[in-house]
């Protein structure tokens, strides 16, 4: 059995982060012939060279159009680790299918292109901005077309100089992050050393990526924390949700449920069809408590009594806009859709560049410090803290406005 | 083929059954009698606790397998289910797209219409088809059934769409992480009852199951739920290989996913 680690792919479009992914899977034998040969023949019929990028891009708007619309993945196994590599599209107006493939990552595979007239573009480093947000803290980076410049250790040294200021200004940790020179659609440096780049003292791609990748973030550090997801079987008594931090024990008692405010004690724990004694972080349990749950427990926690956060109904967040602004705003959160009142916007921040900017009129695929005044208390905490009670999605009306996380 | 953790893809589905029943008012789940949708159920009577708690439907074009239907009864009973038969009836001579294609969204749309189904349960896997690697967890489709694959909504942090159309429904995927053979390695750890049809007769057997017009056996010696784990550990051969739907025209399954099949 593997373990599976899971990658977003990042990157402005045309850098060549399906032609990797398509490259990889070719390389390490995880692909059928089939697919390859299907692939095969439809780069033929566009009269294109063979494009390893057909493998991951299904769609015929993608391969007529050569982009990448929306998120897919695909399984590399490594060295017993199974790499799921999620494609994710490089363009400005997709990039909410570029969000929802990166959010489901704790490792980011970023691709730039040496190539000339290409290299680090705005959208190279707002995916990063955005990808550090979510809490992905692994990075590689992968100088891709070195075919296209002689393999050139001069233009790889410019790009990783002129990268590796951006990357730790919006925080990444300077010993997660790597660099490797590659051609995707040569295959050099991917799964063995490339001959061509004799100065690179580095692994592969494949390697590093084993080297220096993240597992999940759930945290098992004693403070309770299960989100609620409702009622089972119509049984007041009988709730079922996911443990996003600590563990839980039959019998536990001074448990509560935030904000409903009661205090239960767990008289049974069912997680994966069998009745256990205790249940950890990550699992899906059924819980049968000592009371009814009067009201609705969707959106709520049931956390331990002596460390469990206080419901509000005024956060103060960061959110990455991807929308407008000025409809009717709300957030969902932990299950639920929760009205926004009103939105105090204290700072705008240009993703391309990482800095402050005037928070005057605020322009989409930036970033904003807010303060949100919501209709109802949430058991919101910071994400630093529990990243799963520490985020939301922003909506404006039935369109997707943004993501945040809870400062 | 790459073996997953088991655990985890199960807690995973579990919490999307779960989601899923909670969210919507009216769930409903296909069930063709495969080795996916039955694994489907079985991690369903997991979620809710040994009943199921919704209807499963059977799109039938009245020519599926004599094993396949008798497997129906059984499991039926078994398991105490709510089953739906809804009967497509199909042109004799019609094969792949015009038998288990085109025909059966129109007959999914009538019994789904007259029941007030909301939300559908699908057991596709991304592993199957590249069309079908392209699905979220929880997919809207319109009141006529039609996938916007160019215009899917966000879905992140287990956040799935709930904002549906007027007359929509959303195809709920469960098993969508899944491998093909963590499917069969888990029908072995739980005893899943499974469709005598996967096991090999005669140096053959059916690898993916549609119904008599447009399946063929694939060559094999797996004569049960052990020696199919261990060919699949190796085998370079396509699991929809079998399935002449798979090989009409080009696109053929982006179209009909976009039209709304299943």
């Amino acid at each position: 059995m593997a373990e599976v680690r899971s990658i977003t792919l990042l990157g402005h479009k045309d850098h060549g982060k399906s032609t990797l992914i398509g490259s990889a899977l070719m390389l390490t034998n995880s692909v059928t012939k089939v697919r390859i040969n299907e692939a095969q023949k439809y780069s033929k019929k566009l009269h294109k060279n063979f494009e390893p990028a057909f493998i991951l891009d299904s769609f015929h708007e993608e391969r007529e159009g050569g982009l990448t619309i929306d998120i897919t993945r695909a399984e590399i196994l490594y060295k017993k680790i199974a790499f799921s590599l999620i494609d994710v599209p490089g363009h400005e107006e997709l990039i909410k299918n570029m969000i929802s493939g990166a959010s489901y990552a704790s490792t980011a595979l970023l691709l730039v292109s040496a190539k000339k007239d290409e290299g680090i573009k705005g959208q190279t480093k707002r995916h990063l901005f955005i990808a550090k947000m979510m809490g992905i803290d692994y990075l590689v980076i992968a100088v891709n077309k070195m075919d296209t410049v002689a393999y050139s250790e001069k233009l790889f040294d410019s790009i990783k100089g002129e990268l590796a200021g951006f990357i730790t200004k919006i925080g990444f940790d300077s010993k997660n992050i790597s660099f490797v020179p590659v051609s995707a659609y040569k295959g050099d440096n991917i799964l063995t050393k490339s001959g061509k780049m004799q100065w690179y003292r580095g692994k592969p791609l494949l390697e590093v990526l084993y080297r220096n990748s993240g597992k999940g973030t759930l945290k098992d550090d004693g403070a309770l924390r299960i989100a609620l997801q409702g009622t089972l079987n119509n049984r007041k008594n009988m709730v079922a949700g996911r443990i996003v931090r600590g563990h839980i024990k039959v019998g536990e008692k001074g448990t509560c449920i935030i904000p409903l405010d009661i205090n239960v004690s767990v008289k049974k724990i069912v997680s994966g069809g069998r009745s256990v004694k205790s249940a950890h972080v990550g699992e899906s349990v059924a819980l049968e408590l000592d009371r009814d749950v009067n009201g609705d427990p969707r959106g709520s926690i049931l956390c331990g009594e002596s460390y469990c956060p206080i419901a509000k109904n005024k956060i103060r967040a960061r959110i990455f806009v991807t929308g407008k602004l000025n409809g009717k705003l709300s957030i969902h959160f932990n299950g639920i859709e929760i009205g926004c009142i009103s939105i105090k916007i204290n700072s705008q921040i240009d993703t391309t560049i990482g800095e402050q900017i005037g928070s005057g009129k605020i322009k989409e695929l930036n970033a904003i410090d807010a303060e949100l005044e919501l209709s109802k208390k949430i058991p919101a905490e910071s994400f630093s803290s529990t990243r799963e009670l520490g985020r939301f999605v922003l909506y404006s009306g039935k369109e997707f406005a943004g993501i945040g996380i809870v400062l | 083929m790459i073996k997953q953790n088991i655990a985890q893809l199960e807690e995973k589905s579990i919490y999307i059954l779960r989601e899923a029943n909670m969210k919507f008012k009216n769930v409903a789940a296909l069930w063709s009698m495969g080795k996916d949708s039955t694994t489907m159920l079985a991690l369903a009577r997991k979620a809710f606790l040994g009943k199921i708690p919704f209807p499963v439907i059977h799109i039938d074009n009245g020519i599926d397998f004599p094993e396949t239907y008798a497997f129906r009864e059984q499991l039926a009973k078994k398991w105490k289910l709510n089953l739906i038969v809804a009967n497509s009836s199909i042109k004799p001579d019609s094969v792949g797209s015009a038998c288990c294609g085109s025909n059966k969204p129109e007959t999914l749309k009538k019994v789904m219409k007259e029941n007030g189904f909301d939300a559908l349960i699908v057991s596709i896997r991304r592993d199957e088809h590249g069309i079908r690697s392209k699905e979220r967890y929880m997919s809207p489709r319109d009141e006529k059934f039609r996938w916007k694959y160019k215009d899917q909504p966000a879905e992140l942090w287990d956040d799935y769409a709930s904002k549906l159309d007027e007359g929509g429904h959303v195809r709920v995927h469960p098993l969508l992480d899944w491998n093909e053979i963590d499917i069969w390695r888990y029908i072995k750890q739980e005893k899943i009852p499974i469709n005598p049809l996967y096991f090999s007769r005669n140096g053959f057997r059916y690898r993916s199951l549609g119904c008599l017009h447009c399946t063929v056996p694939v060559k094999s010696n797996a004569k049960n739920v052990d020696e199919i784990v261990k060919e699949l550990e190796t085998t370079k051969i396509e699991e929809r290989s079998g399935r002449s739907m798979d090989k009409e025209a080009e696109y053929t399954m982006q179209r009909l996913r976009s039209l709304g099949y299943m």
